[in-house]
């Protein structure tokens, strides 16, 4: 401890320290020097203010949602307002909240200093990426205040096209402009992984957490494109009634899906892959051991992000797709969800005869494993042809896909901002607190989300206003699970928050884990390091030893 | 010509060495280029799976897409990339005022493509291709030809938007690489640029059949 | 321009000289495939020169054999996704 550090312990104290240069976020306080910072660090906490913005929002649209569902004969909302309420609810949360989440925030935070590297390889680019997000995001939010959009976030031709009332163009160039800022965002990391890693810092010395960011940077860049031209041509078919999706003129709307999910499956392993890598570092901090078969780990986030681009076509299973493609995607489905069971396996692997630390990231982890295999092996329902007929565009669907969104990447973006909050903003936050919210939130999105299955096993149809009598129940009881998880949600917001003027002073390391990172002081300084690291040492070396008795 | 200048590239602060920013640099416009291909590829698809589903209406639509035009079009592009590869070549050899001179060769060819295309989206007009501007259209008897005249529209209006974005830059770094002193500091913008330029004529160079050749 | 001065510059324009006569070469094929459409299938002649045309601009104007491997990589990369995309699309519409 040196002894600006009996300085800095005070929170009175204004002075400077002195004989280390100033952290990153104690440099300059000017607003100027906040939202035109190129430091990959601040950027990274502005993207954190902006999606947590966009949580909220639409998390109120789940709340209504959730809240018209309790009733079967859609009294409390009319059935425009419902559909603009899940269409938002979608919108926001994939493009304003998911994709961005991990890759954004802590990518942008981190990746330099797990790499040892003094920021990403284009800085400036990375300013204007965050300002591209904002401009989308403005039009998005345009669209919210001006009345909304209803064609769900899938935007399916020719409602979105010819027959929808809403809002349709304001929304879709929102999502085709912020599609430009991941889609710089993952040429940055692309090029930083490849050119700025410290000397030493080989491939296979790197973390996993890089490995997935660089598997989920290859999708940003290889997947959005696609997207950006499929909403471009619907916006000229909406506006200027130049298309190639009508119908009426011998156009395939089933076209339209072939590019929308080209992008969109991908898109989701985007929302996964990044939550994987935290999951990884979780797992293997606070269970004091090295990762189990590293490299099937890294290699089987290459082979997700690869894979993934083969098997877009499950979610036109009934749309009108031939049998062979058919056979084709769901046999591909089949093969994709194996690289995820490895990363499975090996973490449980990690964690066996590991020093487990309950601490709340690993709450959060835990929970992360148990609830992404549900959602993942359901998954496997989906893809089997034969159930996919039933189970399409149901419930079961929904509940699918939040036990791996919610329940996995929002889990690992909350365990993860637990654990790199003591480097983000050199504070704990207080763990009696975290634990609770964990808990709150782990009972409050089970209770949300497994009716769910059984609703849409029973029959209950997706983003359908009214319904049969006979689910309400199990539609009160999602709806009052929803109300836990608004609680739990709200916890962390609070108590993180709190911590920033109140929260213990963080060391460098508080977790005892290895990784660059932790190397560099609690808040990092400008450049990240004083000195360039040199890496001689393999990743994760905990050494192995039995936990001690008593 | 006969007076070279210095050539270099100044270190930008966070990287270790000119090498890396040099690597840097060309893999980061890889990496755009490659968004480019696969924003084009969508198109590129749906003319293929227009062809599949609408033969017949896909062939008679190309018949009446100006094929002169496009092909002059592409001999255009290519030229510019002659004189965009003249530009990268001098820049190496620090010969300044050649350099620019290519440079605003390869703008010139690049605006005589638009002012081209401009012509030709005149004839489309003329000859009543443009329904969506609510004119009458000349092959009403077969409306699935709508379908391939449109992604025709929004292939070369894209492409035509990346050429004026492109001329754009062009000018600007242009007027740069004019000053004193500029290839002894940023000798790869020129390549990287010339990469980005390759690429418009490359994506032409797939346009032009896809649209005007192959289906006729 | 000394004749030092103009090998020099030679030597820089070897490559774009013979790339512009190449891909002027192709496009005149084309152009003249597509004018008299000789024969039944030609499409698909011309889409193997266009192809030709592709692999000039890569390979000469672009220079990826002289680039690094990583570079090499991404120059194919995106047109192996490409492949993906319409080889997986085709499944549908040709089987329907």
């Amino acid at each position: 401890m040196s002894p600006s550090d009996a300085v800095m312990r005070d929170p009175g104290t204004a002075r400077p320290t002195i004989d280390r240069p100033a952290d990153y976020l104690h440099e300059e306080h000017t607003l100027r020097s906040w939202f035109f910072s190129t430091d990959h660090k601040r950027i990274g906490l502005l993207y954190l203010a902006s999606i947590t913005f966009f949580f909220v929002l639409g998390a109120i649209a789940a709340c209504l949602v959730r809240l018209a569902l309790i009733v079967p004969d859609g009294t409390i909302f009319s059935s425009d307002t419902y559909n603009k309420l899940f269409t938002m609810h979608g919108v926001i949360m994939i493009w304003f909240f998911l994709i961005p989440s991990i890759p954004a925030t802590f990518g942008n935070f981190l990746l330099p200093l797990m790499i040892g590297a003094k920021d990403v390889a284009f800085p400036h680019l990375n300013l204007a990426s965050f300002y591209i997000f904002i401009t989308g995001a403005l039009f998005t939010l345009i669209t919210l205040v001006i009345g909304g959009v209803d064609t769900g976030w899938t935007f399916y031709a020719p409602f979105s096209t010819t027959f929808s009332n809403t809002y349709v163009i304001p929304a879709l160039i929102g999502v085709i402009i912020v599609g430009f800022s991941s889609i710089l965002t993952g040429l940055n990391f692309v090029v930083t992984i490849h050119k700025m890693r410290c000397p030493g810092m080989t491939w296979f010395r790197m973390p996993i957490f890089v490995w997935t960011l660089y598997a989920t940077s290859l999708i940003f860049l290889l997947a959005t494109p696609v997207i950006t031209i499929a909403l471009i041509l619907l916006v000229m078919e909406r506006a200027f009634g130049i298309g190639v999706f009508d119908p009426r003129l011998g156009g395939d709307p089933v076209l339209f899906e072939h590019l929308f999910w080209f992008y969109s499956h991908p898109a989701v392993y985007i929302m996964v892959l990044p939550g994987m890598g935290v999951i990884t570092e979780l797992v293997a901090a606070f269970s004091q051991k090295k990762v189990f078969g590293y490299r099937f780990v890294a290699y089987a986030s290459i082979a997700l992000a690869s894979v993934t681009f083969l098997v877009w076509g499950h979610h036109m299973f009934v749309n009108g797709e031939s049998q062979l493609a058919a056979t084709v995607y769901s046999l591909l489905s089949f093969a994709v969800a194996v690289p995820s069971a490895v990363k499975v396996y090996n973490w449980t692997a990690t964690i066996h005869k590991g020093s487990i630390h309950l601490d709340t990231p690993m709450l959060y982890a835990m929970g992360y494993i148990g609830l992404f295999v549900l959602g993942g092996l359901t998954g496997l329902f989906l893809a089997t042809l034969a159930i996919d007929a039933h189970l399409h565009d149901t419930y079961f669907v929904v509940a699918h896909f939040h036990y791996i969104m919610v329940g996995g990447t929002m889990l690992a973006f909350l365990g993860g901002l637990h654990y790199w909050w003591p480097k983000f903003t050199g504070r704990m936050y207080p763990e009696a607190f975290g634990r609770v919210g964990a808990g709150l939130i782990f009972i409050g999105f089970n209770v949300t989300f497994f009716p769910q299955f059984i609703l849409g096993y029973l029959g209950m149809p997706r983003r359908y206003h009214v319904y049969p009598p006979e689910f309400q129940l199990l539609n009160i009881m999602s709806s009052a699970g929803a109300t836990i998880l608004a609680a739990g949600y709200f916890f962390p917001m609070v108590y993180l928050i709190w911590s920033l003027w109140y929260g213990k002073k963080a060391p460098a390391n508080p977790w005892n884990a290895k990784g660059l990172e932790w190397t560099t002081s609690s808040p990092p300084p400008t450049h990240n390091f004083l000195n360039t690291p040199l890496v001689d040492f393999e990743p994760y070396g905990y050494e192995n030893k039995a936990p001690e008795i008593g | 010509m006969a007076e070279a200048v210095l050539v270099g590239i100044e270190r930008a602060e966070h990287f270790e060495s000119i090498d890396q920013q040099r690597e840097a640099a060309s893999l980061g416009m890889w990496a755009w280029l490659l968004t480019e291909l696969l924003l084009f590829s969508g198109l590129f698809l749906i003319a293929l799976i227009l062809r599949i589903q609408h033969p017949a209406a896909v062939t008679l639509a190309t018949t009446h897409l100006k094929f002169w035009i496009g092909a002059a079009n592409t001999a255009v592009l290519i030229c510019s990339s002659f004189t965009m590869s003249g530009a990268i070549g001098l820049s190496r050899l620090g010969w300044q005022r050649g350099m620019v001179g290519c440079m605003l060769a390869t703008a010139t060819l690049g605006t005589l493509f638009l002012g081209l295309k401009g012509f030709e989206y005149y004839q489309d007009y003329a000859e009543h291709m443009m329904r969506f501007l609510g004119q009458p259209y000349a092959l009403a008897a077969d409306q699935a030809t709508r379908l391939f005249i449109d992604v025709y529209f929004i292939t070369t209006a894209l492409h035509g938007l990346h050429l004026i974005t492109g001329v754009s830059i062009l000018l600007v770094l242009t007027v740069m690489a004019g000053r004193p002193n500029f290839l002894a500091q940023h000798q790869n913008r020129i390549e990287i640029y010339g990469l980005y330029w390759h690429f418009i004529d490359l994506i032409w160079i797939i346009v032009f059949p896809v649209l005007y050749v192959l289906n006729r | 321009m000394t004749p030092e001065e103009r090998r020099q510059l030679w030597q820089h324009m070897r490559t774009p000289v013979i790339s512009l006569g190449l891909l002027m070469a192709l496009l005149a094929i084309n152009v003249i495939l597509g004018a008299t459409l000789p024969f039944h299938g030609v499409w698909m002649l011309e889409a193997a020169v266009v192809l030709c045309m592709v692999l000039v601009v890569l390979f000469l104007s672009m220079d990826v054999s002289h680039e690094a491997p990583l570079i090499r990589v991404f120059s194919m990369l995106g047109f192996f996704w490409v492949l993906i995309l319409f080889t997986m699309t085709l499944t549908d519409y040709l089987a329907r």
